[in-house]
């Protein structure tokens, strides 16, 4: 930051200039604005973006293309790896497996959400700072150390959960959560409902405190009950909130890889295997690395769609 | 006006569920404090025993790990905050030919998951001789970064009024000085916001380290708990002595600066 | 200080001319008033000067310079923004001082301008707060200050009174004027609000869709519109218009015909047959016959009565035309009344019914 490449390109002369069509030219930016100068405040942008994400998002796609174990030549196959996605059980496994975790990271969290956003609609609460702190904390915690905590609490032996089981004197429930092929992939979602949920509520409760309260007042004085009143005020004005709120969820259920990677490592058998572990294992276990990188696409689509609809439900919720 | 009734009813929903988040965090909390040895158990509480921490620190070389995720995400951050603001000035303020498709490439950038460019990413950098090194897990994440933080300052940018640069203009400001001297210091909330963002996705990223590293000096905090949660599952204390220090740098900021954290994700919340 | 001059200028976006040739000369040390309704370009033209839009044809002039290419900070001018623009991390010492340091000017020379500027603004007590610790006129004098301690050849001024409350606007008003009066800098004021520019201007330049419709000093805007739209655009309330047939009256003068009204006026004569009639609402009277100056009768329907207490205007309603009339004291009148008014000799003004552009009548004695 000690030379300032800016204020060396504004002093160069703007080139006279005396025919029509380039005086017109010239005639289109006032005199002293910074216009061209702009390039270079993006250059090191550029080069650190392009080189570290934009070229590996290209070498992905070529990638993609091909065979390859990632050692001999790779071979050329077309749209073969894509079609593979579909067709191939593994894959199609780990992608229901990741539909199914979208209830559990996005639905459930969202509908928790509504829960607590319509009961503060009704209120004021006092302290809500303190409660919106607390209820947001599972969002900045690292999800390795998520993961290793819900490991500790689905511990088939002194894990809380199944502890807790036999204390009540339901010993017979008690089981290996994370090793259950029925219900592994329930509790892995859990989890993520355990990580989303707060942020669902940020996000609705939000939207509720920008409701105006002349509409409660409204349905108030309509003898409008609590259920009523939220049904007809508080949902309708929260759509846009809830379409973000969504969205931003199942793009964390789609990711995830961090908390199978740790809890299950995608078993037991494939039963939690996910894409994004499809992914990892693909690449760096298995050797199938054009197949690994046509997943990534895949999914990176996926999520490229659907932040692409959350940005105009965000754009419509401004313009309202 | 609300009865008592309601009133009760929302604070027993907002406690209930504010228990569910903190239940666990308290728990591994309490099992890093307990009495080390075989009796160990999630969440119970047995006293304040800090010495797991020591020894998570020196014998489970969480100290080593801590510094290497401190080296990573000062870089990560330093670098991407000053990048970020030099292209959000550009793309905010000033106006030049391909502007708009280039910051459309900015957006792809954001919107595309670390999952979909590991690949080619380990190859990219293993022929530059990059796997192994600070390098591997600092350029890669600036990279996401900048296309997160280039946005999230266009955004401040354009939300600045332009007679300001235009008086600074007038006033004989260089574009430089107007940058540093006239922005930046209103900048400052939406820089902190996008600082505090970058170091939580950074000291948690897991993936890029994952793949990028096998020296074990070069462990980030995350990748090394995941390794040692392979050698030590049995010790539990050691594991969940391990995992507070992990979170505990992030979690600190978050209380002191929590509404930067909620803030921005959950205005700038398009980056997953 | 220096004169300033449009010569032929145009701006264009794209293919969207938005000023068509403006041309116009401001004397040095004059205070030039630049009004008109929103999109008239004014604000346009005033950006072009300060060198914030670029020029797409013709020449900007200040003193003897082009400065259709210069930066702005080399046209040695300043600008009073809407907004004001202050710094808002910056005291306003620093605000003030600002443009000085930027022109390396030395530091006991920056004290001495800042402290006067202050003085002659009474913002000494407040130098070392915030802009944001400021009210809205003081905020305003900071903007003002800045301005006044750069020294520069030409002050521009975006609607600096606009985010005032009216009585505030009235004040700052008197001391912008006082201000200029003192260092008589030549200062470009633009403003969308008429009674501005007739209480400041040396001389008041109307714009209407990109064109300047008329120069002048506030007497001849309003004694002489030069067409349909200043008349309707200058004074409080306006000018009221309906047009009528004009042919010469028995025995000297001009009669006016159309729907619902017939109307003598003595001492005027050589219109063209069809007219466009502006009455100034102060020489529109209710009919009183005593009065042997006042031509009429004219017979209409009350639309509206704005009872100001002291005056109070009335609409009526004449055929297609709605005039308004004034009238001094309370008038016990209600919509849907019916009244007679007259006009006072000299009150009309003629217009071509075509083009809108006044006609200058020869006035004959009676």
């Amino acid at each position: 930051m000690a030379t300032p490449p800016a204020a060396l390109a504004e002093t160069l002369p703007v080139a006279p200039t005396r025919d029509g069509e380039a005086g017109r030219r010239t005639a289109d930016r006032p005199p002293g604005e910074p216009r061209r100068v702009g390039y270079l405040y993006l250059i090191p942008a550029v080069l650190i973006f392009g080189a570290f994400t934009l070229v590996p998002l290209g070498h992905a796609v070529w990638l993609s293309f091909f065979e390859w174990d990632g050692v001999t030549a790779g071979k050329w196959v077309g749209l073969a790896n894509y079609g593979d996605v579909l067709s191939d059980p593994d894959q199609r496994t780990a992608f229901v497996h990741a539909l199914v975790l979208v209830v559990f990271y996005a639905m459930i969290p969202v509908i928790i959400g509504l829960i607590i956003a319509g009961t503060v609609a009704r209120t004021h609460v006092r302290g809500f700072t303190f409660f919106r702190v607390v209820l947001f904390l599972p969002q900045v915690v690292a999800m390795v150390v998520v993961a290793v905590m819900w490991r500790m609490i689905y511990d088939p032996n002194d894990g809380p959960i199944n502890e807790g089981l036999r204390a009540i004197g339901l010993g017979g429930l008690a089981k290996s959560w994370l090793g259950d092929f029925d219900v592994a992939l329930p509790a892995v979602g859990l989890i993520g409902t355990w990580v989303m949920y707060g942020l669902a509520m940020v996000l609705l409760t939000a939207g509720v405190q920008k409701i105006p309260r002349s509409l409660y007042d409204a349905a108030r004085v309509d003898g409008a009950s609590a259920f009523r009143e939220f049904y007809a005020v508080t949902l309708p004005a929260l759509r846009g909130e809830i379409a973000v709120a969504l969205t931003l969820c199942t793009i964390q259920a789609l990711r995830n890889f961090d908390l199978v990677y740790i809890t299950t490592k995608g078993g037991p058998g494939d039963a939690t295997s996910v894409p994004a572990y499809q992914v990892y294992e693909r690449a760096f276990t298995t050797g199938a690395v054009g197949s690994a990188a046509a997943t990534g696409i895949v999914l990176a689509l996926l999520i490229f769609a659907l932040s692409t609809a959350i940005n105009m439900f965000a754009e419509r919720g401004t313009r309202r | 006006m609300t009865s008592r009734r309601e009133q009760s009813l929302t604070y027993a929903v907002l406690g209930v569920f504010s228990l569910i988040a903190l239940l666990p965090i308290v728990g591994i909390v309490f099992t890093a404090l307990q009495e080390p040895g075989g009796g160990a158990s999630f969440g119970s509480f047995d006293g304040l025993h800090f010495d797991n921490f020591r020894r998570a620190w020196e014998d489970g070389s969480f100290g080593q790990y801590l510094k290497s995720s401190a080296i990573v995400t000062g870089s990560v951050v330093v670098i991407s905050t000053v990048v970020s603001i030099l292209a959000g000035y550009a793309f905010g303020m000033m106006r030049f030919r391909f502007s708009t498709p280039l910051f459309y490439l900015f957006l792809l950038g954001l919107m595309v998951p670390m999952e979909a460019m590991i690949v080619p990413l380990y190859y990219d950098l293993r022929d530059l001789e990059l796997t192994d090194t600070y390098w591997a897990l600092i350029l890669p994440q600036a990279g996401t970064s900048i296309a997160f933080g280039t946005f999230w300052m266009r955004a401040f940018f354009r939300s600045v009024p332009p007679s300001l640069v235009e008086a600074a203009r007038i006033d004989g400001a260089s574009s430089w000085f107007t940058l540093w001297r006239v922005l930046l210091p209103l900048a400052k909330p939406a820089v902190l916001t996008m600082v505090v963002l970058l170091f939580m996705w950074t000291w948690n990223e897991f993936l890029l380290a994952l793949v990028m590293v096998s020296d074990e000096s070069l462990r980030t905090a995350p990748l090394g708990l995941s390794f040692f949660l392979g050698r030590n599952s049995s010790d539990l204390t050691l594991l969940a002595a391990g995992a507070v220090i992990v979170a505990l740098p992030v979690v600190v900021l978050y209380v002191f600066l929590q509404r930067h954290f909620i803030r921005g994700m959950v205005s700038g919340a398009v980056k997953g | 200080m220096a004169a300033v001059r449009f010569s032929d200028v145009r701006k264009s976006y794209g293919d969207l001319e938005v000023v068509h040739g403006l041309d116009l000369d401001i004397a040095d040390g004059e205070f030039m008033v630049l009004v008109g309704p929103s999109g008239s370009g004014k604000t346009t033209a005033l950006r072009m000067l300060a060198g914030l839009e670029s020029i797409t044809a013709g020449e900007v002039r200040i003193g003897d310079r082009v400065v259709n290419t210069m930066a702005p900070r080399e046209r040695d001018i300043a600008m009073v923004f809407q907004d004001y623009a202050l710094y808002p991390q910056m005291t306003v010492f620093e605000n003030l001082a600002f443009g000085l340091r930027r022109r390396k000017t030395p530091k006991d020379e920056i004290d001495k301008r800042v402290r006067s500027a202050a003085a002659s603004l009474d913002l000494e007590k407040y130098l070392e707060r915030k802009p944001g610790q400021l009210s809205g006129g003081q905020a305003q004098r900071v903007a003002l200050g800045r301005a006044l301690v750069r020294d520069p050849q030409v002050f521009l001024m975006d609607e600096p009174l606009s985010n005032l409350d009216a009585k505030l606007r009235t004040q700052t008003r008197g001391e912008i004027k006082r201000l200029q009066q003192e260092v008589r800098t030549t200062t470009v004021y633009v403003t969308h609000d008429q009674v501005e520019a007739m209480t400041m201007g040396d001389r008041i330049a109307v714009m209407n869709e990109g064109r300047l419709e008329q120069v002048g000093t506030p007497e001849e805007l309003y004694e002489h519109p030069a067409n349909v739209f200043v008349g309707g655009f200058i004074g409080s309330p306006a000018m009221t218009f309906f047009d009528a047939d004009a042919a010469a009256a028995d025995g000297g003068g001009t009669v006016l015909r159309a729907e619902g009204i017939d109307l003598t006026v003595r001492g005027v004569d050589g219109l063209p047959g069809r007219v466009t009639v502006g009455i100034r609402p102060e020489c529109a009277r209710l009919y009183d016959p005593s009065e042997s100056r006042m031509s009429g009768p004219v017979a209409g329907e009350v639309t509206f009565v704005e009872a100001l207490g002291r005056e109070t205007f009335v609409g009526v309603q004449v055929g297609a035309s709605n005039v308004v009339v004034h009238h001094e004291g309370r008038a016990a009148l209600l919509p849907g009344d019916r009244v007679e008014f007259g006009v006072l000799p000299g009150a009309l003004r003629f217009f071509d019914a075509e083009t809108g552009t006044a006609i200058r009548t020869r006035v004959v004695a009676s």
